[in-house]
């Protein structure tokens, strides 16, 4: 995957609101054709917000997350967090992956201290870093298990742990790609109910991905529904309910059909 | 691997090397080949018995394991080096791999020839050729490995703020740990092919001179004996030194679980 010519001259931000996206877009190009991954694309976020961007695979929604990331340079556009300009990827954008992502070769508490050590704020505070990672593992229910191997815990668990880690830099944006797929209903509603909590007491901006109309429902202040095909954002969906939600709320079910018909109109208005 | 018939296994694997041995000591009973040239498992064992209380063997198992010790030590860490020179850069990787490739399919016993030209007959020439044997398959393990992390953690790594400087030590080189130990293992089992087929030319003890020695005496029992003692020796460290440390690394790594 090779981008087509990235704009790399370094450009500045406007004052504005906290993460924004000026005529963002994003082109691949692979051996014989270009695929226009992301139609150009404004988008302004404010501070301890939670945005999710909603979805069938491949309309570009992932490729968004990995731009605000810095994993790839928009091919126009420019990207802002806090007045700076997005350039690579830093633990200030920080994300967490479908899969866990753990190193296993190191323990629960070594994973939530990897990020601690590679940031300024507590380079040679040994003791500040270990009462910081304590802190969060107490914050996902883990502070039992900090010094077990990652294959010793459930699919629930290592996605906690991947939590725990990506919080303890305090990022000031989280960043989610599909947030935890493989568990079973059960988990993923207990996960739900602990991230919104988190969100709620940390007021993290975060953005998240998703192709779960109820996951999207559930989670979101704002769901920005997309199309496939040149990726763009088809409609935006404000959901203001209080929160904590309940994913069996059916006020959430309305918002989650709600968002799902915006998709279906698309499908139908696609078809001659 | 281990299936629930496991035990049932173990008794067949016991079974055959019982046969083995009874089949080897009746066709020695029977006559069928002259015994100055096929001794009896039973002379066998009485030599190397004889061996041992003479002083002869336990010296001998020792220094070929220490040389193992020093000569693949160096082997290994060069070849760790190489590797990830090979792992981070493509061009180093694909100059070098042909060549250690190459390498590879040389027998091991083909570098005692150079090491005799190179050292003569100085206890260096070992070392030589334990390191020319082992070298290539740590590193091209080595490279693979890198060369096979999964991007995840990569990503995963930049996302959490890694410098480049952190990323060999903290990231790269303990992903690849699984493809590394296992060329590891692999190494040895060359580098051991090398001590001993060093010491067969080169040496005044080791298990290789003693099974020099065996054919000059034309001591049939001898050889066999210590050929017999050579393969315990390796199998025991490959089995029980690097194959434990292989299956617990790629238990936690999570790689075992396909299987």
């Amino acid at each position: 995957m090779n981008s087509a010519s990235p704009n790399l001259t370094p450009q500045e931000c406007a004052p504005g609101a906290f993460l924004t996206l000026e005529n963002v877009s994003k082109e691949f190009v692979g051996a014989n054709q270009k695929v226009d991954a992301l139609q150009p694309i404004h988008l302004e976020v404010k501070e301890g917000e939670f945005v999710v961007f909603f979805g069938p695979s491949g309309c570009g929604k992932s490729t968004l997350l990995n731009l605000i990331a810095g994993f790839e340079r928009p091919t126009t556009g420019v990207i802002c967090v806090d007045g700076k300009p997005v350039l690579k990827p830093g633990p200030e954008r920080l994300m967490l992956f479908q899969e866990h992502a753990l190193f296993p070769w190191l323990d629960v508490m070594d994973n939530v201290l990897y990020g601690l050590r590679r940031h300024g704020r507590f380079r040679f505070r040994r003791k500040a870093r270990y009462e910081r990672a304590k802190e969060l593992l107490r914050m996902v229910h883990l502070e039992e298990f900090e010094h077990a191997w990652i294959h010793e815990l459930s699919g629930g668990m290592k996605q906690r742990a991947a939590l725990a880690r990506a919080l303890a830099p305090d990022p000031k944006v989280l960043l989610i790609d599909e947030p935890f797929p493989a568990l079973d209903a059960l988990v993923r509603a207990k996960l739900y109910a602990e991230l919104q909590e988190i969100l709620v007491r940390t007021r993290k901006t975060i953005l998240s991905v998703t192709h779960d109309p109820n996951e999207a429902a559930c989670l979101g202040d704002r769901v920005f529904v997309f199309t496939g095909r040149p990726g763009k954002i088809k409609a935006e969906i404000r959901v203001d309910l209080p929160r904590p939600r309940d994913v069996t709320d059916p006020k959430v079910g309305e918002f989650a059909a709600r968002i799902m018909s915006e998709l279906e109109l698309e499908k139908k208005a696609g078809q001659p | 691997m281990s299936s629930p018939n496991g035990k049932s296994t173990k008794v067949y694997v016991i079974g055959f090397y019982v046969l083995l041995f009874g089949v080897w000591q009746s066709l020695y009973e029977f006559g069928a080949i002259p015994d100055y040239l096929f001794p009896s498992p039973l002379q066998v064992a009485r030599r190397l018995w004889e061996l041992s209380t003479d002083g002869l063997l336990w010296p001998s198992i020792k220094t070929t394991l220490v040389r193992m010790g020093i000569g693949f030590a160096v082997a290994a860490a060069i070849g760790l080096f190489i590797g990830l020179l090979m792992g981070t850069s493509r061009i180093v990787n694909s100059c070098l791999k042909s060549l250690f490739l190459g390498l590879q399919t040389l027998p091991t016993a083909a570098w005692v020839p150079v090491s005799l030209l190179l050292f003569g007959l100085k206890e260096q020439g070992i070392y030589f050729v334990i390191l020319m044997s082992a070298m290539p398959a740590v590193s091209i393990a080595t490279s693979d490995g890198i060369l096979q992390i999964p991007p995840l953690y990569i990503r995963a790594a930049k996302t959490l703020g890694t410098s480049a400087a952190a990323m060999p030590f903290t990231i790269i080189l303990p992903a690849a740990l699984p493809r590394i130990v296992t060329g590891i293992k692999l190494g040895w089992t060359l580098g051991w092919h090398g001590a001993v087929s060093a010491e067969l030319i080169k040496s005044t003890v080791g298990l290789g001179y003693l099974l020099y020695m065996g054919r000059e005496l034309n001591d049939a029992a001898q050889v066999i004996g210590i050929m017999v003692v050579t393969i315990m020796v390796g199998l025991l460290l490959d089995r029980f030194c690097f194959g434990l440390v292989e299956k617990r690394i790629q238990h936690r790594w999570g790689l075992d679980k396909e299987e």
